[in-house]
Order: structure tokens, then C-alpha cells, then sequence
């Protein structure tokens, strides 16, 4: 290590950690923590914050009225603060949040729900450089600042601002690690394909957030092939896994890595191309959901069920010409495609969202905060 | 639970159900509804894997409750 990089204890700030415990503790005996220690927030620390948008503070992000809870600029704020952001983050904590709102399942009530869900953050464009945004190596593990924090700034917002404790509001069965946090960047310097935000009408040199309400992350470690339909294939059938198929249908995110993007690429597919392989591929037989008592729909819920249930409907697919061949997505569209993760291994991984979608995602400008204060408002696409 | 809330509020008498599994979940709603004294009823866990026999006896067995917070003889 150069000298100049050497830490001593001169450089340690000035503070009483006796002080800094007793904070941490009057935050983790509030209730007002993920279980993980908080930064305190004063007013001037939460006035840097607020000082990166022209919102204003009481400006209502998410309303959650069956909660009687809302989620402010401010209140968002204070979250992102406690979450450990720096307040140059605070555009993309923004962005999230709106794009959560325009998703729209958060606030139908699934973070009350029992499934177990968690919000993942798809950040693209320039901010991600800005504020060190990780898109490669280790893209859903732990070690960079700005994807830890902002992805826990949704989660202590949930938690302080919507009330939603687990074994109280949150009455998630089991959940999901990505509950912590879940914020990645797409790799765009190494993927063949636009990024995920010009695929839906925003500009490359853009920033966006694109927040998707997801079920759960499933690797698929696949070095075997060189042949885009066998990759393909391997792919589908993760998506396809009965466990998944709770609904009529399903939709999926598809995070490849640079290397597996670049195999596609290199047989001229592009990611609607690859989208519209698995809608093809991605069925069932008849047999194989009877196999597992999936084999028609609840007549109010359209859960999947046994045929022989009192409240078995039977499912489109038996309406069809080919009534033993059911599709587990509803459209390509279901299938989203993004490249991120380091490029040096075929591992990629299928994001179980929630949901049948197939229409567009919920991808929100993140405000420039070089802008002049009048160019920020009306940030959505 | 918010349904039978805001049905009491509106002057419809109403009894919530839920499993005992959520009964922490079911008091954190009322009081996040102002009404942390709200009274409902408790039947074993699980209802949704049963079939319609035990949905039955499930019914019949909290009707003395339900009737007891309508004020009701049973």
C-alpha cells in the first residue's frame, strides 16, 4: 500500500463511540431498523438530501391508504439517510419510489402479503458512474455503497414511512434475502443490446430506475454450450418451474451476463428475439400440471389449481385448438432481458417477478441534478 | 380486518374472521385503522388446503364467537 493511502488512528474522526452506540441503540429499540444498524439523521443532514431535488417535501410518492400511510419526498428521504445513502443518491431513491408507485402492485397490497415479495431496482444510464453504481462482478452481492443503500432506502421506507413490520403489516411467510436490499445496474458497456430503458422510449444518455416486484433470484450456471437455442432452452426451463406457476401465467426478468448476452448476439439474436423463444418454448403439457394439481384456474382468482377443485375453471389454453399445450407466459412481452454482471463466466440469472404483465415497465426518469431546478419537474417517461 | 372495520363505521354490523396465524398481522390493521380494540373472531390455521367439509365445521364451531361480538345469543 503507498504511504499516502496508509490509515492511522490520526485519521479517525472525533466522536465518542460510547454517543454513536447509544444513537444506533435509540434507532434499534424504536423499531425504526431492518435489523441492521441505521445512520442518524439530523435536520441538517436530511436538509443535503432534500437539496437534490426541487419536490416538494411533502409531495406524495406512494399513497398506501388501506395502511392510512404514505411515503413523502421527505419521508424518503429520511429513509434514504438512515439506509446509509449519500444524498447524491437521492434522484435514483426517487426515481424508485415512483417507479414503484407506476408498477403499481406494491401499493395493491403485495408487501402485506404473505407471498414474500421485495422490490428490485434496475438502474441505467450515466448516473450510475456518477455515484458508483455497480454493474459487473458480484452485480447481486454485497460491497458497493450506492447498490446496498439505495435498494435498503426502499426497505426502511416500507418499514417507517408504510408501517409494513414484519409479523405486523409484513406478514410475508418466509420472504426473500433481496427483502435487504435489491438494487443493480445494468452493464451496458458490455452488452450487445440497448439498454433496458431505450428499449421503452427513453434516451440512452438518460438515466432511469425501473423497480419490479419480485418473487425470487434463480441462478443458472450454463458454461456447456454454444448454441443460442440450447442456452435458450436451459433458460426457459427455469422460468417454467410449476413452483413458479402460482397464476394462469407468469413473467420473468432474464439478468444475462456480458458472456451469455454476447453468444445470443453473435447468432443475430436481439433481446426480443430471445423473449419471444421462451413465450414459444415456456409450456406445459396437460399431464405435467395435472401431475401437480395445477391443471385449471380458480374461478374468482385465477389461481392455478387441481381440476377437481369445487371452484376449477378450466384454463385458456383448454379453450384453445391445442388444449394440452398450456403456455406459462402470456405474451413475449412477459420477458423481460438485461445484461448485467461481470464478463468472465456463463452464469445468468432468471428474476421470478410478480405478476402475468406483458405490458410495458414502470421505467422512471431519474431527475438530472445538474438541471436547472424548472427543467426537474414532470420526471416520468 | 379493514373491511369489517370500515363496515362497523358505516353502521353495518360485522364480524372478521382470520386464522389464528394472523392474529398479530390482524391487531397491527386495527390499530393502524384507529381501532386497536376491535373485536374478531379466530379459527384454527389453515383454511385454504381444506375442502369443503371442514370449511363447514370450521364455520360452525366460530359461529359462537361471531355471534357473541354482534352482541347476539348464541
Amino acid at each position: 500500500m503507498p504511504s499516502g493511502e496508509t490509515t492511522t488512528q490520526n485519521d479517525t474522526p472525533l466522536a465518542d463511540p460510547a454517543e454513536i452506540r447509544r444513537a444506533m441503540e435509540y434507532y434499534a429499540d424504536r423499531g425504526w431498523t431492518d435489523g441492521l444498524p441505521v445512520v442518524p439523521v439530523t435536520e441538517s443532514y436530511l436538509a443535503e438530501f432534500l437539496a437534490t431535488t426541487s419536490r416538494d417535501p411533502d409531495e406524495v410518492l406512494m399513497p398506501m391508504p388501506q395502511l392510512n400511510r404514505q411515503c413523502t419526498v421527505r419521508l424518503a428521504a429520511i429513509n434514504a439517510a438512515l439506509a446509509g445513502c449519500r444524498p447524491d443518491y437521492f434522484p435514483v431513491v426517487l426515481a424508485a419510489w415512483e417507479s414503484l408507485t407506476r408498477e403499481e402492485y406494491a401499493t395493491r397490497g403485495i408487501w402485506q402479503s404473505t407471498t414474500g415479495t421485495a422490490p428490485l431496482l434496475i438502474v441505467n444510464g450515466p448516473v450510475r458512474k456518477r455515484i458508483g453504481l455497480n454493474s459487473q462482478g458480484n452485480v447481486f452481492g454485497s460491497g458497493f455503497r450506492a447498490n446496498a443503500t439505495i435498494g435498503r432506502a426502499i426497505r426502511l421506507g416500507a418499514i417507517n414511512a408504510l408501517g409494513l413490520r414484519p409479523h405486523q403489516l409484513d406478514q410475508a411467510t418466509q420472504g426473500t434475502p433481496a427483502k435487504y436490499t435489491a438494487c443493480i445496474a445494468e452493464n451496458e458497456e458490455e452488452s450487445p443490446w440497448p439498454p433496458l430503458h431505450a428499449q421503452f422510449g427513453l434516451d440512452p444518455s438518460d438515466s432511469a430506475v425501473t423497480a419490479m416486484i419480485i418473487r425470487s433470484c434463480i441462478h443458472i450456471e450454463a458454461r456447456h454450450t454454444t448454441v443460442p437455442e440450447q442456452l435458450a432452452l436451459d433458460i426457459t426451463g427455469t422460468i417454467s418451474r410449476t413452483g413458479a406457476l402460482i397464476h394462469e401465467t407468469i413473467s420473468a426478468l432474464v439478468v444475462l451476463s456480458p458472456e451469455h448476452a454476447r453468444l445470443f448476439s453473435r447468432a443475430g439474436w436481439g433481446q426480443a428475439d430471445l423473449s419471444e423463444f421462451i413465450y414459444t418454448r415456456a409450456v406445459h403439457s396437460r399431464a405435467e400440471l395435472a401431475a401437480v394439481g395445477k391443471d385449471a384456474i380458480a374461478r374468482q382468482t385465477r389461481w392455478r389449481l387441481p381440476a377437481d377443485h369445487p371452484d376449477a375453471v378450466p384454463d385458456q389454453a383448454q379453450a384453445s385448438g391445442t388444449p394440452d399445450v398450456v403456455r406459462v407466459l402470456n405474451s413475449a412481452g412477459a420477458v423481460l432481458v438485461v445484461v448485467a454482471g461481470a464478463n468472465n463466466a456463463g452464469v445468468s440469472a432468471v428474476i421470478e417477478t410478480f405478476g402475468p404483465r406483458g405490458g410495458p415497465p414502470a421505467v422512471v426518469r431519474v431527475a438530472d441534478p445538474d438541471m436547472k431546478q424548472s427543467e426537474r419537474s414532470g420526471n416520468t417517461t | 380486518m379493514a373491511d369489517g372495520i370500515l363496515l362497523e363505521r358505516a353502521g353495518v354490523p360485522a364480524v372478521s374472521i382470520c386464522t389464528g396465524s394472523f392474529l398479530l398481522p390482524a391487531q397491527a390493521m386495527a390499530r393502524a385503522y384507529g381501532f386497536g380494540g376491535f373485536e374478531f373472531a379466530t379459527v384454527p390455521h389453515p383454511i385454504a388446503s381444506l375442502d369443503s367439509q371442514q370449511i363447514e365445521a370450521r364455520a360452525r364451531d366460530v359461529l359462537p364467537e361471531v355471534l357473541r361480538i354482534l352482541g347476539l345469543e348464541s
